[in-house]
């Protein structure tokens, strides 16, 4: 049903020894740290351990009927406990201090990682994949670590420590103790066989789950002008029990495994108590000792199957963290020295592109611009727009061909020179989540209060800012005060001043505003763009018709490139687009009986 | 289960005029309650019981089972006890065989139970979580908004995943702290054949066991919401900078947004760390009294067996159940944590699921619809604002007439979101009346309204399934069937070109796999599929090429022919097509006229529609 979730359409996945390498390397700061929780689990466990010594020794002083010698096993027990409180308190706070911060750089690591992946390499696998590993992904890791980690140390080392304190009371016990391991390692086989799919169906079902929430309440202004409600509340009730029905299959399956996990323990309980009636019988042991050995026994079942069954929450996690991983291991961009740059012109050759492998979507396109120069590209709907501006802003990188700007090739650029070259303002407006300042200071942290106010008053936005509830620092974006689409291109406009790029790129950046707002945000754009090399993907032919230049862009071929008057007189694709756009207008007579307007087209 | 009602049933009289939708029975508003919220008031007191009693079968059957399950587990170590009793200290054989069928039969039941009991608890559990998140979604998607403005989707999506499967861990934590107070039990009984004053000790330490939990269990409570909420202002910030990845990467703002990343995940990692110690502190007084518990009964059970009042196998029994009480006894205190942590996931959700809406419903002194019939023939519908006042917007009169394409071309953006949002049923004016062929539309129940006058966002969202999915979402059933010259009238003929499976391409999510332009015209095409009486379009060419948008503004006004129509709009390509242009500008109309007639008379229409 999802295709698209599996296999090669997804962010890489870094493999077991990745995984642990990168664990390592996270974990070696607080190597310290680490060696003290090795002591304290070591401790905590030793404690555990004198519990069933001191028992057997009570039930030996009951057998001797001597009151007195009941005491001091007893004060040792007391002793224990609170030790052992003490140890634990200590050990899973080490755990903490040891994991936590380990947990933090690697989600952090993540998100550098995603935010310097290829705009095209996101957009590829959707951002669901990327959202679902910083969010779904952490969450998972972090339960292990709090809950799963230290449970799962501490009975690895009681099993451990159990064994050897059963061989102390006598070897034979520890030998027929091994009879439950077979069926141990059956259940585990048995288990492991099938635990993938179970748990991979479940994994799928949630995440569909969460993509139809997310669907629904993204869109839920959509979904109310509609009237489509219930019909999401239908798909949502539908993804949603379907992953209830899978959660089902799971515990279904894991009883079942707990129900083999039980065969074993009676079989190496029989198998004790049996041997201690022999040996007691024998007189190579007292009665106390077999019943120590009996609750020496009996304690393992509560470690052995914390760690059997906090395999699969364990595989859970390696498998979350190798997802993490797999995305904070992704080479950091290379940080190149940093390049001479020389004048900021544009020069794309002979570029290819395609977002899939068999739907290319620029055939073979040139483009130029000098310094300072103002190139608009027009074209239909679909023709490549958009991608040929984020090839330029080098967000994608072309198949093939050549991009230059400022004489260096684009891949050349490191992030740094990339950004202090070319800024571009995208069709689809965001307005980041938290005081409007702080969007302001992502495109420049360092900005002054005179910068911010600055570039707001440049992008013609300062009017607004001030009105606004608490003026800069009002909290913007969803969740916040939300803004016009005029405003939120104001405010990219903001930023483009902020980053002060000799190069940029618009892309239909006045569209979304209507007339009115866009001539507003095009007179602010001149401000804004004065002596800068600028590519426009215009939809306002107002905006190509003030360029220096015109590139028709149809079906990701350049079909013409001229000047505004050239292009008019040949008579071409841009003519018969500048005829509509203008017929409208007043340069045309009008015609003021509606039903004619049908006909006007034809004619164009 | 999925159908979302609320805890107190309504007060009043249901409204008559609803439309059956899933969201109308979490309405209560009576005639004379104009203003005040009709949604109960819920807390997280009352949506933990919610989850509690709406899965009462399953919680019923899990704790009837996981008992079984703790006595069984119970009446091993009394086994134990006994066989070394009876046959290893007498050497008897035929003993030995008998006591171990008794511990194997015991491991059947023991096995058994456990099964029944973890798979009538899931079901218990999951159960509450679904409950819960329908009842979220349901919030969320309610035709009288409120909800979801001010908080993330993504939180959104992390209350009806997280925190409702939280909330039902409640009964989870329930059937086993029931299944622990069983095993608790049986331990009494038996231990009550040897000795009063040993039961005594271990009920005594119980309750002190119990009590103490419980007070632990509010520092935890506090600092559990601090974790949760740090952790999802982290998570909410990573979801929001990669939305906006591509806007962020054209100006190069990695850098500086991976530092704002960095401290959000700084402040969770602080509030985890003391989270983690809290925990460990409950977990450890646990650990320290369950240990306490055992030494004393040690104590007791030892002194009588060496004084001879009971026998070594009541001893060692006395002492295997002691150890075995570790483990209910942690059930019955792991209740006191987990009811903090279902706590806090259940405030979070009263406090969306309490958000006031944003449109107060009336009882209607109408009844809507009266004098409208169903079907495609109903007479087209005439829409007035008579002295509308929302936000800048003063005193505003507006008609649509029957039948016209009406163009409105508003010089203040704000003004344009008021005034569409009152049309839309998003927001109540603050005075004036909004009239629908005479009926009053802010009596009528949203989804009543909407049926009628169908506000097209123009940031409208595509959902996930095909482009045809999409367009035919909300056609109405009875008209079904052509879509073709909708397709041609929205400007999509070219789709099934440039689409490699046309109209029958799967949309991601949000339709992110489409260009800006075909995003548009896909949901354009859906507002025009589902042939409203009164359809209002907003800016519905901003992001298409000149000649389509002229191929769209003349599919218009041939596809609404005799339906009522407003497009608020600058295009003048748009303008152009309209039978005539009303001019909203300083909060009242200024002008109204044609296209042509305004374009060629009016200076401050020419600056506002060409630029």
């Amino acid at each position: 049903m999802r295709e698209e979730h599996s296999g090669d359409g997804l962010l890489p996945t870094a493999s077991a020894g990745e995984t642990w390498r990168y664990l390592l390397r996270l974990l070696r700061p607080r190597w310290a740290l680490g060696v003290l929780t090795v002591l304290a689990l070591t401790a905590g466990t030793c404690l555990q351990l004198i519990v069933p010594r001191a028992l057997g020794w009570v039930v030996d002083a009951a057998i001797d009927g001597d009151r007195g010698a009941v005491l001091w096993p007893v004060q040792v027990l007391v002793i224990v406990a609170v030790g052992a409180a003490v140890l634990l308190v200590v050990t899973r706070v080490l755990i903490a201090l040891v994991a936590e911060p380990a947990l933090a750089s690697l989600r952090e690591d993540v998100l550098e990682r995603a935010l310097h992946l290829p705009a095209g390499e996101v957009e590829r696998t959707g951002s669901g994949d990327l959202v679902a590993r910083i969010s779904g992904d952490v969450e998972v890791v972090t339960t292990a670590i709090r809950t799963t980690v230290p449970t799962l140390a501490m009975s690895v080392f009681l099993v451990w420590m159990t064994a050897v304190g059963l061989a102390a009371i006598d070897w034979r016990f520890a030998v027929v103790a091994l009879l439950a391991v077979p069926t141990d390692i059956y259940a585990l086989r048995w288990y492991l066989r099938r635990s993938r799919s179970v748990f991979a169906a479940q994994r799928v079902a949630e995440g569909a789950r969460a993509q139809q929430l997310l669907d629904s309440i993204g869109g839920a202004d959509t979904v109310r002008a509609f009237r489509l409600g219930p019909r999401h509340l239908r798909l949502t009730a539908q993804r949603s029990e379907a992953a209830v029905d899978c959660a089902y299959a799971a515990m279904h399956f894991r009883t079942r495994f707990w129900g083999r996990m039980h065969l074993s323990e009676a079989i190496g309980v029989a198998a004790v108590l049996a041997t201690g009636f022999y040996l007691v019988r024998d007189g190579a042991v007292t009665v106390g000792a077999a019943t120590a050995a009996a609750f020496y026994f009996s304690r393992l079942f509560e470690p052995v199957n914390m760690i059997l069954m906090m395999i699969d929450t364990t595989q859970e996690a390696g498998a979350a963290l190798s997802r993490l991983v797999g995305v904070a291991r992704v080479a950091p961009p290379p940080a190149p020295e940093r390049a001479v740059l020389g004048e900021p012109a544009v020069q794309v050759r002979d570029v290819h592109f395609a977002y899939a492998d068999d739907h290319e979507v620029l055939h073979g396109v040139d483009l130029a611009a000098r310094p300072g120069q103002r190139v608009a590209v027009v074209g239909a709907s679909g023709a490549g727009k958009t991608t040929l501006a984020n090839i330029v802003a080098g967000l994608h990188p072309a198949a093939s061909g050549e991009v230059r700007l400022a004489g260096l090739p684009v891949g050349q650029l490191g992030p740094d020179d990339l950004r202090t070259t070319v800024a571009l303002v995208t069709q689809e407006v965001h307005v980041f989540a938290g005081p409007l300042v702080d969007d302001l200071r992502l495109a420049r942290p360092d900005a002054s209060a005179a910068d911010i106010d600055h570039a707001l008053a440049q992008a013609g936005a300062a009017s607004w800012v001030a009105a606004l509830p608490s003026a800069e620092r009002t909290v913007v974006g969803r969740g916040g005060h939300r803004l016009t689409p005029t405003q939120a291109q104001e405010l990219a406009l903001a930023r483009l001043l902020l980053v002060d790029a000799p190069i940029v790129v618009l892309d239909e950046a006045t569209a979304e505003a209507g007339s009115a707002g866009a001539r507003r945000l095009e007179l602010a754009a001149e401000r804004a763009l004065d002596g800068r090399t600028v590519i426009t993907v215009a939809h306002r032919l107002t905006q190509a018709a003030s360029a220096d230049r015109i590139l028709v862009l149809d079906r990701g071929r350049v079909v013409e490139n001229g000047s505004h008057d050239d292009l008019v007189a040949a008579g071409g694709q841009y003519a018969r687009m500048w005829s509509a756009w203008s017929s409208a207008g007043a340069t045309d007579p009008q015609p003021t009986d509606p039903a004619a307007a049908p006909a006007a087209h034809g004619a164009a | 289960m999925s159908a979302p009602t609320v805890d107190t049933p309504p007060t009043g009289n249901p409204p008559t005029d609803n439309p059956p939708t899933a969201a109308s029975t979490v309405q209560a508003s009576a005639a004379g309650s104009a203003t005040a919220p009709s949604v109960a008031v819920h807390s997280a007191g009352s949506v933990l019981r919610r989850a509690r009693r709406g899965q009462l079968r399953h919680v019923s059957a899990s704790s009837t089972f996981l008992s079984c399950h703790q006595v069984a587990e119970a009446l091993v170590p009394i086994t134990i006890g006994l066989a070394v009793d009876r046959a290893i200290a007498t050497g008897d054989g035929a003993s030995m065989l008998r006591w171990l069928a008794v511990l194997l039969g015991l491991f059947v039941a023991l096995t058994c139970a456990m099964r029944w009991g973890f798979r009538a608890n899931l079901r218990a559990v999951q159960g509450a979580g679904h409950d819960l998140r329908m009842l979220v979604a349901d919030r969320v998607l309610d035709p009288r908004g409120g909800a979801s403005a001010d908080q993330l989707p993504g939180q959104f999506v992390a209350l009806a995943t997280a925190d409702a499967l939280k909330v039902g861990m409640f009964n989870y934590a329930l059937a086993m702290a029931i299944s622990g107070i069983a095993g608790v039990g049986v331990a009494v009984v038996v231990l009550a054949r040897f000795s009063l004053s040993l039961t005594g000790l271990v009920v005594a330490g119980t309750l002190l066991l119990m009590v103490i939990t419980h007070f632990l269990g509010r520092p935890l409570e506090r600092r559990s919401a601090t974790e949760r909420a740090t952790m999802a202002a982290a998570t909410g910030l990573a979801a929001d900078l990669i939305a906006g990845l591509r806007v962020l990467k054209g100006f190069g703002g990695e850098r500086p947004a991976v530092e704002r990343y960095r401290t959000a995940s700084q402040r969770a990692l602080a509030a985890t760390l003391r989270a983690a110690a809290a925990e460990s502190t409950i977990r450890a007084v646990a650990v320290a009294l369950a240990g306490g518990l055992l030494a004393v009964v040690t104590l007791g059970a030892g002194r009588l067996a060496a004084g001879g009042s009971i026998s070594i196998g009541a001893l060692i029994t006395a002492v295997g159940l002691a150890q075995f009480l570790v483990d209910p006894l942690n059930r019955i205190t792991g209740f006191g944590a987990q009811r903090a942590q279902s706590l806090a996931s259940a405030g979070r959700i009263a406090a969306v699921l309490n958000a006031p809406p944003a449109v107060a419903e009336r009882a209607p002194t109408v009844p809507a619809g009266a004098d409208r019939q169903a079907g495609p023939d109903r007479p087209a519908s005439r829409l007035r604002l008579e002295k509308v006042t929302v936000g800048s917007v003063r005193d505003l009169d507006l008609e649509v007439r029957a039948g016209e394409l009406l163009g409105v071309v508003v010089a203040d953006p704000h003004e344009a979101a008021a005034v569409l949002g009152v049309l839309a049923r998003d927001a109540d004016p603050e005075s004036g009346a909004l009239l629908l062929d005479g009926t009053a539309v802010t009596d009528l129940h949203p989804d009543t309204a909407r049926e009628v006058v169908l506000v097209a966002p123009h940031d409208a969202v595509l959902f996930e399934g095909t482009v045809l999915d999409n367009i035919r979402s909300a056609t109405p059933a009875e008209t079904g069937g052509e879509l073709g010259p909708v397709v041609t009238a929205a400007g999509l003929d070219d789709l099934t070109e440039v689409l490699a499976e046309g109209l029958h391409t799967r949309l991601r999510s949000g339709g992110t796999s489409l260009s800006g332009g075909q995003r548009q015209r896909v949901a354009l095409a859906r507002a025009l599929a589902a042939a409203a009486p009164v359809l209002v379009l907003h800016e519905p060419t901003t992001a298409v090429d000149s000649l389509t948008e002229r191929r769209i503004a003349e599919g218009l006004r041939r596809l609404r022919g005799g339906l009522s129509t407003v497009c608020v709009t600058s295009s003048p390509a748009v303008l152009a097509c309209c039978d005539r242009v009303v001019v909203l500008d300083g909060g009242t109309v200024t002008t109204e006229g044609t296209h042509a007639d305004l374009v060629h008379t009016n200076p401050r229409y020419r600056e506002l529609v060409l630029a």
